[in-house]
């Protein structure tokens, strides 16, 4: 049995409640409740400073809410560090890829599987397996430094991958890329997640990206929550062709 | 055949590395005195450098207290070699609690091993601070802990002799000791820089913040290698004793932590090849220029004092400028690669494959 078959594969849900963080008064996010089930990809989407990466970082552990609770299943998590929210499954990416610039892209992915506590060998056997489907396999004694941006960005998913995610933060995975590989990316990082029965949270800009592969989608504006639903339903609705679409029709 | 390659990718590394401070102990063992008292102290320097590269190459943090476990290594081997009744006459004032120390006695071996433990027992006390703080504030500690040591060295004069000399320590370091303590180094290091505990540290030095997304925990880590940099650096400094056979309070202070971060960054703090090479050439700089300061090498004319502190200042802020990260870089010394198919580059013998995603 291989490092990845031994991933966790009940079904689970990351949620935050009634979410929120103010900086200097200004309320980035303010009263968010959402919820991500294991197995589904989850778009967040909102136009500029509409508070999609702050939620992301609430629910990771990067800021500390001010207001609201954060659950994984029946596990409180608010005020749990970031490194203890990965250990329990729930692994976030970067918008700007935060590689281990100075190793390679192999010790990249093995850091992170050695980081979610596992073996040598199996950590080894993972790496070697997400390398693989992700086809980092030709760049992996290649230093993360020198890879071309997509190539970080990819990276940066296989680390989060080999961290054994119950849920997957990604944060504009697929920022700088074209629509085709953006889709390739998303459609790879779904079928990982979807073997693995890992839930999805995905903030992108890119809206064929999203409604081509988010299950459900919730809109966010100001900080506060518009609309959740299915794609069709969320593309559909007057307020969020309003704040959202309107800017591109 | 891939695992025969990651045997000879993970092994050709220390084993250069040992090779270089085998050349440098050959020339002290087979040179004349002079030869052999600046290789033994290079090697001594090398096996200092490269247990504080244990920590600072791993974890990307600066360290200005390490001296402080030479410190303890020295004192250690002091007080476990110097004859019993020179001891007696040298520590007459001993509290009660510490009258022991004036009894036992060991052989240099032993005392070496003693001097590794104390140190690695004062790392274990002063872990949890550096396993807390990052970046300056963790660099500034460091310092703290250094003026700490060396005022309590300083003032507890009953114990530890303050500012007079500790001498009468039996010369136990010879260039082979420093050799065999300096390839253990080697190893050691290397072993540690490969381990999974070192492979999450040096991904923490990259990224404090993914390191933490992805599970690793950076504190652990950090304390981890700040108590086996300390063995090792305890170790240096039981050999320092135990060449010198005698040394004072002050030359484990600032002109030695100077001296010692030059060799490190001008070799390459990253690399424990910078570490190894830096000691080295600074050894060798620091030799030519004491001859050039003493007239040897301009016909008996003494140069100011202080000149060549001020040439190693002077290369270390040429060396900051044009290659911040040393003379190594991350780069550690390596076998040449061998070239396939006329000199095809490796990298176009990945397979074609595009990565998912790549731009």
């Amino acid at each position: 049995m291989t490092a990845a078959a031994q991933l966790p594969r009940r079904s689970s849900v990351l949620r935050m409640a009634d979410g929120g963080i103010h900086f200097d008064g200004v309320k980035a996010v303010d009263g968010v409740s959402i919820e991500v089930r294991s197995g589904e990809v989850l778009g967040l989407i909102g136009p500029n400073g509409s508070g999609k990466t702050s939620t992301l970082n609430l629910l990771s552990g990067m800021l500390r809410a001010t207001s609201g609770t954060i659950w994984l299943d029946d596990v409180d998590l608010t005020r749990h560090s970031m490194r203890r929210r990965a250990r329990r499954g729930v692994v976030r990416t970067f918008q700007s890829g935060r590689v281990f610039g100075r190793l390679t892209v192999r010790e990249n992915v093995e850091a992170a599987a050695l980081g979610a506590g596992l073996r040598r060998r199996e950590a080894r056997e993972l790496t070697e397996e997400i390398l693989d489907e992700l086809a980092l396999d030709g760049v992996a004694d290649d230093r993360a430094e020198r890879l071309t941006a997509g190539r970080v960005r990819t990276t940066a998913i296989a680390r989060a991958l080999a961290a054994r995610p119950r849920f997957l933060l990604l944060d504009e995975p697929a920022a700088g890329q074209n629509e085709t590989e953006a889709v390739e990316l998303i459609t790879a990082i779904r079928g990982f997640a979807q073997r693995r029965e890992c839930g999805v949270l995905l903030v992108e800009h890119d809206m064929s990206v999203v409604m081509g592969t988010c299950d459900r989608l919730h809109v966010l504006d100001s900080g506060r929550t518009v609309i959740e639903g299915e794609p069709a339903a969320v593309r559909s609705d007057p307020q969020v062709i309003e704040i959202y679409f309107g800017k591109r029709h | 055949m891939k695992s025969r390659n990651r045997i000879l990718d993970t092994v050709q590394t220390p084993a250069l590395l040992v090779g270089l401070v085998l050349l440098v102990a050959l020339a002290g063992a087979t040179g004349d005195v002079t030869t052999a008292r600046v290789a033994t102290l290079a090697l001594v320097s090398v096996v200092f450098v490269v247990g504080l590269s244990v920590f600072s190459g791993n974890s990307g943090v600066m360290s200005f207290g390490h001296v402080m476990f030479m410190a303890a290594g020295a004192y250690t081997t002091a007080y476990l070699t110097i004859p019993v009744p020179l001891k007696k006459t040298l520590f007459a004032d001993l509290p009660g609690w510490l009258s022991w120390l004036a009894e036992v006695h060991s052989s240099f071996p032993v005392a070496l091993l003693a001097g590794g433990l104390v140190a690695a027992v004062v790392g274990l006390v002063t872990a949890p601070v550096v396993a807390r703080l990052s970046g300056l504030q963790s660099g500034i500690a460091t310092l703290a802990m250094l003026l700490i040591t060396y005022n309590v060295l300083n003032s507890w004069t009953e114990v530890t002799r303050g500012s007079s000399s500790m001498i009468g320590i039996p010369r136990g370091t010879t260039t082979w000791w420093a050799f065999g303590v300096a390839a253990a180094a080697v190893v050691v290091a290397w072993l540690y820089r490969c381990s999974r505990g070192g492979l999450q540290l040096r991904a923490s030095r990259e990224d404090f913040w993914a390191a933490q997304a992805s599970g690793i925990a950076v504190g652990r880590h950090r304390a981890t290698a700040w108590v086996l940099s300390a063995l090792v650096c305890g170790l240096a400094g039981a050999l320092y004793a135990g060449y010198l056979t005698s040394f004072n309070v002050n030359g484990f202070f600032l002109t030695a932590t100077f001296s010692f971060v030059v060799m490190i960054v001008l070799g390459g703090y990253l690399s424990l090849s910078g570490a190894v090479v830096g000691a080295l050439a600074v050894s060798a700089l620091q030799e030519v220029l004491r001859r050039f300061q003493d007239g040897r090498f301009t016909g008996g004319n003494e140069l100011p004092a202080g000149v060549a502190d001020l040439i190693v200042a002077a290369v270390l802020l040429v060396v900051l400028v044009k290659a911040p990260y040393g003379l190594m870089g991350v780069r550690e010394l390596r076998l040449p690669r061998r070239r396939r198919g006329g000199g095809a580059e490796r990298r176009s013998e990945a397979p074609a494959k595009e990565p998912v995603g790549a731009a």
